[in-house]
């Protein structure tokens, strides 16, 4: 499949900090994808290196089939950008700043402003200062998609914002769905906030890609296990290598099975756990998911 | 508004449940053949899911026989050829597989699961 932003083992310091560690993944086209992780992950910094605004120390990555570092006006007119608390004239009224984005770009589409304008309720005759948080993340929303970008990068778009304004940010930004098709890759520490709008999914942690996957193959193929042991089972039993996790409390086992198959499972607990009731099998939230490879990786590093 | 019902739930691939609320508004006349069916677009703005979800969803329920494409029109509902009573019976499979499960993680039996099924039914 295409990719309009693809990571190739990049890298990235800060002195002594290393944000990025040799990190690799894609934004399949048509996509959704979310950057998900704590603050300090390394969301925002992958994101600034794919618009330029960073260099990678090492490795490369690639935005719409050229070098990052090599960006021009002509590639950065075919990408939107919106971040938390990015810089904004201020002193510029709704009107003015829609009319001064306006001529940047030669595919401004007057149209979808007019109805995006409209979607949002964006006072045309107040100063950008004194919108709401909301109001300015929106107005921002509307230069960065009148133009009709093929990719869209949004850093933590949703931070601060109640759900009812998120909402209507999420619908605006839907406005672009159909037509052509354009991508999206959006960074947001809150996983619930993004778990139904994102179809790939490329989690983080301290710098490194801890996934890089469809939503829809990580839920089909992550389930959370509980097993009821016997009073007299004595010692945990050795786990296929794609069950991980395990934590034992009294005589109830949890694991997660991160490659599960639910006509094999049967067979293989019972051969595990000779004697013991059916386990109980459930699916995992993207959010538990992540907690949970998070917690297992730590376990890995012997942290 | 969507014409149909939906109700997402946590752990389960949304294309998944959306195909699966479609069928059941289809098959109890909630959405009426001939219907005009939601585009991409305005599925995806108002379920707030992603419009590559959305068009999954669309193309499997074309595949199964639920949706039709109408020149001019887009997708349009269509009532699936075979017995919907039998479609409806399937639907409920995954929620008795959970009380199966449930059932054996209590130890009850296959007769005492039924007991408590016909219990639960009288009650209600």
């Amino acid at each position: 499949m295409n990719s309009l932003l693809e990571f190739h083992q990049v890298s990235r310091r800060f002195g002594r900090s290393q944000a990025l560690k040799s990190a690799s993944f894609r934004v399949p086209a048509g996509s959704i994808t979310a950057l998900l992780g704590p603050n300090g992950a390394g969301k925002s910094t992958a994101l600034r290196i794919a618009l330029n605004l960073l260099r990678p120390s090492s490795g490369e990555a690639r935005v719409l089939g050229a070098d990052s570092r090599k960006l021009g006006p002509a590639e950065l007119a075919r990408i939107g950008y919106v971040a938390e608390g990015m810089e904004l004239p201020d002193w510029m009224t709704v009107d003015q700043f829609l009319a001064w984005c306006r001529p940047l770009y030669p595919k401004w589409d007057s149209d979808l402003e007019r109805e995006l304008r409209k979607q949002f309720a964006l006072p045309g005759d107040r100063k950008l200062k004194h919108l709401s948080r909301g109001q300015r993340m929106k107005a921002a929303l509307v230069s960065a998609l009148a133009y009709r970008p093929e990719l869209l990068v949004l850093d933590e778009p949703f931070s601060g914002l109640d759900p009812l304004v998120r909402d209507e940010f999420i619908t605006g930004l839907l406005e672009l769905a159909g037509g052509e098709g354009f991508s999206v890759v959006l960074s947001s520490h809150d996983i619930e906030e993004v778990d139904r709008l994102a179809d790939h999914v490329v989690m983080l942690n301290h710098g490194e890609v801890l996934l890089n996957e469809s939503t829809e193959s990580l839920l089909a193929r992550h389930r959370r296990v509980e097993v009821l042991l016997p009073e007299n089972f004595g010692d945990l039993p050795a786990l296929p290598p794609t069950w991980i996790a395990p934590q034992s409390s009294g005589r109830v086992l949890r694991f997660a099975d991160t490659s599960h198959d639910a006509a094999a499972f049967g067979q293989t607990a019972a051969k595990v756990f000779p004697g013991c009731p059916p386990p109980d099998v459930r699916p995992y939230s993207l959010r538990e998911l992540f907690v949970t490879l998070v917690r297992a990786g730590k376990a890995d590093a012997g942290l | 508004m969507l014409p149909f019902r939906f109700h997402l739930l946590d752990g389960v691939p949304v294309s998944d449940q959306l195909v699966k609320a479609v069928q059941r508004a289809v098959l109890t006349g909630e959405m009426a053949p001939g219907e005009k069916f939601p585009s991409v677009r305005v599925l995806a703005q108002e379920l707030k899911i992603s419009p590559t979800t959305a068009h999954k969803a669309v193309l499997e329920l074309r595949d199964a026989g639920f949706l039709a494409t109408r020149p001019g029109a887009g997708m349009v509902v269509v009532k699936p050829a075979g017995s919907s009573r039998e479609q409806l019976i399937s639907q409920l499979a995954p929620a008795c597989r959970d009380l199966i499960r449930q059932a054996g993680l209590l130890g009850l039996t296959a007769e005492e699961t039924q007991k408590a099924l016909r219990r639960a039914l009288s009650e209600d």
